[in-house]
């Protein structure tokens, strides 16, 4: 009974809570910006509202274009759900688990490409194309920093995972995992989430045909990938196994606002890299993950 | 009870190959014959003793030694089981109403083709193996040209046989040494003879061409591409594990050299990477499901790597997870690639074409296949719910393990990246394969009046189908099987319980199922209920595109294939648009069997030329052969003389 009710909770606190962490974006980029800009609960009345519409379907799409967005939300709740937080643990852990997060994240990503797909759009078809082409190099760069997890604590469940490393190492995955989370999560200076109408585009451009709550679903799910994986960085850097329950919660909830704001602060100080560049900024994002890596190889023997 | 079923399976097999002309009795008979296969398969796998019959017959002057133990049985249950499911989706999709000659013949030579694969792994005796792995190479060979009237397929199946035949080659050195070594043909465990380790590299050799895997994957391609779907779903479900099933078989019984481990586990990991970018590229269905056949024997071959480095340095524990993945992914791509083969022959069979850049929107119109495929793309993907994440992801564990105790394992750490890596690729391969061949708007005539499979071919879709969700959501049962495999391979293993969580994986599955079904449910309803409106795509307010402004499959995988063009080598002919007026503009672009078309048919050329050259020499005046005659005992003598003194 505990069980479930410590599930629930945490089913909750990712649902209620991801939301929050677009608004603190906003509000970063707005200060930044000397505007007021958007309230820090603005997603929610968005998707309150995208819930209570109709949809516009294209007469080219199958079934699958509902499915598959309803079907990406399921796959990325459920990876935030293996996640441990800080001190409380996980709900289910098994040897492996890391790779059933990987691959339920990679389940969503076939989702949206496919519901992109659907719409038989050119621009569309752009935007699953490097969707799907970007995450190899990205997926690579999130099993190196597993890796190093591993090599580091001696455990492959999620649960035992999060070890602390030594500082130069430590600091060396947290760019390389801040770069992914900027080109998984499609933030500047991947992509552009504030438009649609540039041929650069990469995720925002493969839900341009969705609407109501197919798009509500969209996007909620996306705010709670960013969530995951703020929260990832935070428990591979952070030693926060080692603090009592409450500081490390608090600790986990400081670095996920931390990394939020630091996400703001790109958006708002960088422009969105030239589109070639895109695969190389990756793979330096792989290589940060990398080296710590090695390094953590080396230091033991 | 086993001999019985296999005594069974063999007779009607046998009918089944002379009954060829008749289809019913055919299916009928080729029916009983791989059901009673699979179930003498299922009575070992589960009940873990094996079987053995030595018997008095001679037969090239060895006596028949026949013997299934759990390893063979889990091939013997891809054979029975695709052998059943092929002859009914033939006996729609190959009808004797359109092929009126090479339907019978074909039907003869499918019953001959899983007769000799079970012969194959039932011949405990080398002389009667090579009796039976040639039986097997011929009725390929003749299923491959069915079609033989197009000269496509002529060239793939002549490829496909010379292929075949520098394999047996080695095969043919490997089992003559290895009866040399021991005295007898009769095969068996030869754990404590490290003399004859060395014989691993010629096996290695000869059922790698085989397995397919890379660089030995030249004739792999065109051969299933070109086939009947049926055939192509034998060919690389079933026919390239037999050259799986040899690796395996003796690396597990003979001792194997000290790189063995390392090697295996390296051309694996460059079969996954080249096999699944060569798919991505690939604009013909077929051959890039073909492609994606020498990915997944590169991942089966990494994890049987591991498990050799495993029982090298003595680590059941990750060698044990390493090797259960494995082999419960031999199963698994059986599942998944017949169906994918079978629901590309659908898609042939109603439009006519494998180009997928003439096809598109076909959901409306095959909403089966659809579905089928789409899962079927889900599972080579190896995306959780299904049975292809619980294979990469046993093989995965093994490879973190070994990686998280360090030591002498840095090697690995690659091996990890590029299964990562092959991995997000194969996602983006099967995101392209299904969505545009289905999705989107027709992009020719031909995909307009197409109509779904009737129901033998469905049905030999839908059963891989379920099975494949039966492994996703219970791998225990399957894993389990699988472990009696292991003992099999290495009995030291055999003590060590499974350290496979499979219980967790199989309730995360079911509530992962369970979860997405209601969500799926419960959107359509939500939507279904706000009222939908239906208008053309709004692309940002383009609303007058034609369906060639669609994505096609070339450009989907232009990014990849420009990451990795110094491997593919693409062929391309553009013409650009000049001048004020174009007139017409083109861009074309295809992707050779590179090793093939740049490695070996050069090399190949060169031979020839040799071989032409030394032509010369025979011309047909006598005198000068006299003189070679003379020059040559000339030489001889001196040598002779030389050697004297």
């Amino acid at each position: 009974m505990s069980a479930m009710l410590d599930l629930s909770l945490r089913l909750l606190a990712w649902l209620v809570l991801a939301p929050l962490v677009p608004g603190v974006i906003n509000k970063v980029k707005a200060w930044v910006a000397g505007r007021q800009g958007p309230p820090v609960l603005q997603l929610y009345f968005d998707l309150a509202r995208l819930w209570r519409k109709g949809v516009v379907v294209s007469t080219l799409a199958s079934p699958g274009f509902v499915i598959a967005p309803a079907v990406a939300w399921v796959a990325v709740v459920g990876a935030a759900l293996l996640l441990p937080l800080a001190g409380a643990g996980a709900p289910a852990s098994f040897d492996g688990d890391v790779l059933l997060l990987v691959y339920l994240l990679a389940l969503a990503r076939f989702c949206t490409a496919w519901g992109a797909m659907e719409t038989g759009s050119a621009f569309e078809g752009m935007g699953a194309a490097r969707e799907v082409s970007y995450a190899v190099l990205a997926e690579v760069g999130i099993i190196t920093a597993v890796l190093t997890l591993v090599v580091q604590s001696g455990s492959i469940s999620l649960a035992t995972m999060f070890a602390p490393l030594p500082g130069p190492s430590s600091a060396l995955l947290a760019v390389g995992l801040f770069i992914i989370l900027l080109a998984e999560n499609c933030r500047v200076p991947f992509d552009d989430p504030n438009t649609h109408l540039e041929l650069t585009m990469i995720h925002e451009v493969m839900v341009l045909d969705h609407s109501g709550p197919p798009l509500a679903m969209i996007l909620h799910g996306a705010s709670v990938k960013l969530m995951l994986f703020a929260v990832l960085l935070a428990q591979a850097v952070l030693p926060l196994s080692e603090l009592p329950l409450p500081a490390s919660m608090g600790v986990l909830a400081l670095a996920v606002l931390l990394t939020t704001v630091a996400v703001g602060l790109v958006e708002s100080l960088t422009a969105r890299l030239a589109f070639r560049r895109v695969p190389l900024l990756l793979t330096i994002g792989f290589l940060f993950c990398l080296f710590p890596l090695l390094l953590t190889w080396m230091g033991d023997i | 009870m086993t001999s019985a079923l296999l005594g069974a399976a063999a007779l009607a097999l046998v009918l089944a190959c002379a009954l060829g002309a008749r289809p019913r009795l055919w299916l009928g008979l080729n029916s009983l014959g791989t059901l009673s296969g699979l179930g003498a398969a299922a009575s070992v796998l589960t009940g873990g003793r094996g079987w053995a019959l030595k018997s008095a017959l001679s037969l090239g002057g060895e006596n028949v030694f026949l013997a299934l133990d759990a390893l063979s049985a889990l091939f013997l249950t891809l054979v029975c089981l695709t052998g059943g499911l092929g002859a009914l989706y033939a006996s729609e999709y190959w009808p004797d109403d359109h092929f009126p000659g090479s339907a019978p013949r074909g039907r003869s030579w499918w019953s001959a083709l899983v007769l000799s694969m079970g012969l194959v792994l039932t011949c405990a005796n080398g002389l009667h193996f090579l009796f039976a792995w040639e039986a097997f190479a011929l009725s390929a060979y003749f299923l491959i040209t069915l079609d033989r009237e197009r000269s496509e397929v002529r060239r793939a199946g002549w490829l496909y046989l010379a292929a075949s035949h520098a394999g047996t080659m080695a095969l043919f050195a490997f089992f003559s040494a290895l009866a040399a070594g021991v005295g007898t043909w009769d095969l068996g465990p030869l754990r404590d003879r490290p003399d004859l380790a060395p014989l691993f590299w010629l096996a290695l050799m000869g059922f790698g061409v085989k397995a397919g895997m890379f660089p030995l994957h030249i004739w792999l391609p065109s051969a299933h591409a070109g086939s009947p779907s049926h055939v192509s779903a034998i060919m690389s479900g079933v026919a390239v594990k037999m050259g799986v099933y040899g690796i395996v078989r003796f690396s597990g019984w003979l001792p194997v050299p000290d790189g063995a481990g390392w090697t295996v586990l390296g051309i694996g990991c460059a079969s996954a990477l080249v096999g699944i970018v060569f798919a991505m590229a690939q604009n013909d269905i077929k051959r890039l499901l073909a492609y994606c056949t020498v990915e997944n024997v590169g991942i089966i071959l990494i994890g049987l790597g591991l498990a050799l480095l495993a029982a090298a340095h003595g680590h059941p524990v990750w060698g044990q997870v390493a090797l259960a993945g494995s082999l419960l992914h031999v199963f698994n791509h059986c599942l998944f690639k017949s169906l994918l083969f079978f629901g590309a022959g659908s898609v042939l069979h109603a439009t006519g074409t494998r180009d997928m850049s003439r096809l598109g929107g076909l959901w409306r119109t095959m909403p089966w296949t659809a579905a089928l495929f789409a899962m079927g793309a889900v599972a080579v993907s190896g995306l959780p719910p299904l049975n292809g994440f619980v294979s990469e992801w046993a093989i995965y564990q093994g490879l973190l393990k070994a990686v998280a105790q360090k030591g002498e394992t840095f090697g690995v750490l690659p091996a990890v990246i590029v299964l990562a890596g092959t991995g997000a690729l194969a996602l983006g391969a099967f995101a392209k394969a299904s969505a545009i061949v289905f999705l989107g708007a027709p992009r020719g005539k031909t995909s307009g009046h197409a109509a779904e499979c009737g129901p033998a071919m469905r049905a030999a879709m839908l059963v891989p189908a379920a099975l494949m969700l039966c492994v996703g959501l219970m791998p225990g049962y399957f894993l389990n099987m699988v472990q009696a495999c292991i003992a099999a391979w290495t009995p030291q293993w055999a003590a060590s319980a499974p350290p496979i969580p499979a219980r967790a994986i199989g309730g995360a599955h079911t509530a992962l199922a369970c979860a997405l079904v209601a969500a799926a449910v419960f959107a359509l309803r939500k939507v279904r209920a706000g009222g939908i409106r239906r208008g053309p795509t709004w692309d940002c307010g383009y609303a007058a595109p034609t369906a060639h402004m669609q994505y096609t499959g070339g450009s989907f995988a232009g990014i990849v294939t420009g990451w990795f063009r110094w491997a593919l080598r693409p062929d391309r002919r553009i013409r650009r648009v000049r001048g004020y007026f174009p007139e017409s503009a083109l861009a074309l672009e295809r992707v050779p069997e590179t090793v093939l078309e740049k490695g070996v048919g050069p090399a190949a050329r060169v031979v020839m030329l040799l071989a032409d050259a030394a032509r010369g020499l025979q011309h047909g005046r006598l005198h000068l052969y006299i003189l070679y005659v003379f020059l040559g005992v000339t030489a001889l003598g001196m040598l002779v003389f030389q050697g004297g003194m």
